[in-house]
């Protein structure tokens, strides 16, 4: 739900100093908004998360280029649906091992928040279907295999000693599926078998 | 002839032959020696049947087609009824329309049991299921193979793709069978033939 | 209370691929169709699912005439997955599971009101691109209704 506005500069206008102005527009709402960070900026974004954090409405964004004494017409967006609309991201996730297993924790993303001090809310609340592709592949064995998670924890018994596992984690909001990136592979050896090692 | 002027007949012999959720329209080609003949296809969906009969909508890829058939799968897109037509055409003589018998409903599609790949990763059982589109679901038994042994059932959402189904202990044997579900039209398969896998070492 | 399968995955696939050029043709931002669908009560969402099934298909679907071949196909699809949605339903209703409260009248009365307030073309063009609208509703009541039944 962090909701980042991006363009492109106007075509032809290398090396010349343009300014931008954002507004925004709330569907069902009376008028254009401004947003004071965004009024008269060089950068080529603007960050409307807190004015679009009310993910069940929907938004409209504008902006205009000025140079010089002139500026361009509005170039506005479609109706953005942050609810539909939002990427997921990967969740966090925490391994630990021994001989022969392997616990998985997952942590759902949070939404986005104005401040640190701001309460959580997980993804896992706005999306309540929002379930987890653990991807688990054996080195030793060169094999991959999946294993569909609706909670949070996965144990993974019976591993082969001694051998190295990756792990990646996509979370999937059901139908049409939304998909988010994987998460960063993580790999662990399991332990040494130890009545072999005590041979 | 009509009014001395060549009349193109219309197709004949329609039908549907639908399978896993892929519809296939037929006809008999109407022939006109030496020369290639066109055929267009519209359908209209039971909505437009109730509310707008006159309404007929061109097929998404057969709205001119030499062959004499057409892939409706992407035109049925509802469990409801749906009625087909399909006309000739040679330069700018057209025949007329000619409609399938009776109105298709993809609910009718044959669903054949699943093909399954299984594996395993030391004492860990992997399935593979056969990948027949986004609308396929599949339900997996599996069991111990051993007098008294319960069954198990996984749903697994997707084909295609390695999907973890159990933790075996080391020296059993295990199979499983499978069969698609189809949630647009709340029907399955038949189950495949079941298949079994051991795993070496000692039984506990 | 009535909580029957909704397949909506056809009509959001459907609605994707339109749902740029419908809401472009709307260009009366400060009008909404389905206000305060958020507002409606669990012990509702039965009626108003149906009544709503029945406001599409009643009132929208029809209007076809300026809709371009892509747009009338994608409706066409939709509209008759609603007919579908609406067999779904019908159960409930006939097993007198499906009550409308008062508030669940106003609610669906206020949605007829704001269509009738426009001329036909733009509330149909309107409603049209309120369906993911509609549609996020539903998937996110009736998920929580199986979920927790």
């Amino acid at each position: 739900m962090k909701n980042v506005l991006q363009w492109n500069p106007p075509e032809g206008l290398t090396g010349v100093e343009v300014i931008y102005t954002v507004q925004y527009f709330i569907y069902g709402e009376k008028k254009w908004l401004g947003k004071p960070e965004c009024k008269n900026i060089s950068r080529t974004y603007c960050d409307l998360s807190p004015e679009t954090s009310d993910y069940e409405h929907q938004y409209y964004a504008k902006v205009m280029a000025i140079w010089k004494t002139n500026c361009s017409k509005w170039a506005e967006t479609g109706r953005f649906y942050p609810y539909l609309e939002t990427q997921i991201g990967p969740p966090a996730v925490a391994l630990t091992i021994d001989e022969t297993s392997m616990s998985i924790v997952l942590t759902a993303p949070e939404k986005w928040k104005r401040n640190p001090e701001e309460r959580s809310i997980s993804m896992q609340q706005i999306y309540p279907t929002l379930k987890y592709n653990v991807s688990v592949y054996n080195t030793k064995t060169n094999r991959t295999w999946l294993q569909c998670v609706t909670n949070h924890s996965l144990v993974l018994p019976w591993l082969e000693p001694d051998t190295l596992y990756c792990i990646r984690v996509q979370a999937l909001i059901p139908g049409p599926p939304r998909l988010s990136p994987p998460s960063e592979k993580q790999c662990v050896t399991t332990l040494k078998d130890q009545t072999s090692a005590m041979k | 002839l009509a009014d001395g002027v060549a009349v193109l007949p219309a197709p004949q012999n329609l039908s549907v032959h639908s399978a896993n959720m892929k519809h296939l329209l037929t006809w008999s080609p109407v022939v006109v020696p030496g020369e290639i003949i066109y055929y267009s296809v519209e359908y209209q969906g039971e909505y437009e049947i109730l509310y707008l009969s006159h309404l007929w909508i061109p097929s998404h890829w057969c709205s001119s087609t030499k062959g004499p058939q057409c892939d409706i799968t992407d035109d049925i897109t509802a469990t409801v009824q749906y009625n087909l037509r399909v006309r000739a055409t040679l330069g700018s003589q057209t025949s007329a329309w000619s409609t399938l018998e009776h109105p298709f409903n993809r609910n009718s599609t044959i669903l054949t049991p699943p093909k399954i790949k299984v594996t395993k990763d030391g004492f860990h059982l992997v399935i593979e299921l056969e990948d027949l589109g986004p609308q396929f679901e599949f339900y997996v038994v599996y069991w111990r193979n051993e007098p008294g042994a319960k069954e198990h059932v996984q749903v697994v959402k997707s084909g295609g793709i390695p999907v973890h189904l159990e933790t075996m202990e080391p020296g059993a044997r295990y199979c499983m069978k499978a069969q698609t579900f189809v949630k647009a039209i709340e029907r399955h398969s038949a189950f495949s033939q079941a298949e079994c896998i051991e795993v070496q070492g000692d039984a506990l | 209370r009535c909580s029957p399968s909704m397949d909506t995955n056809p009509v959001k696939e459907s609605f994707q691929g339109i749902k740029g050029a419908i809401q472009t043709k709307d260009t009366l931002k400060n009008v909404t169709i389905l206000s305060n669908l958020h507002s409606i009560k669990p012990l509702d969402m039965c009626c108003v699912t149906r009544e709503l099934l029945e406001f599409y298909v009643e009132r929208v679907f029809k209007y076809r005439e300026k809709l371009s071949l892509q747009i009338s196909r994608a409706v066409s699809s939709i509209s008759n997955s609603f007919l579908a949605l609406q067999r779904t339903v019908q159960p409930c209703k006939e097993h007198n599971l499906c009550p409308c409260s008062e508030e669940a009248t106003d609610a669906t009365r206020n949605i007829n009101n704001n269509y009738e307030e426009l001329e036909v073309q733009s509330a149909v063009i309107k409603s049209l691109g309120e369906l993911d609208v509609f549609i996020a509703w539903i998937d996110k009541n009736y998920h929580q209704e199986t979920s927790t039944a």
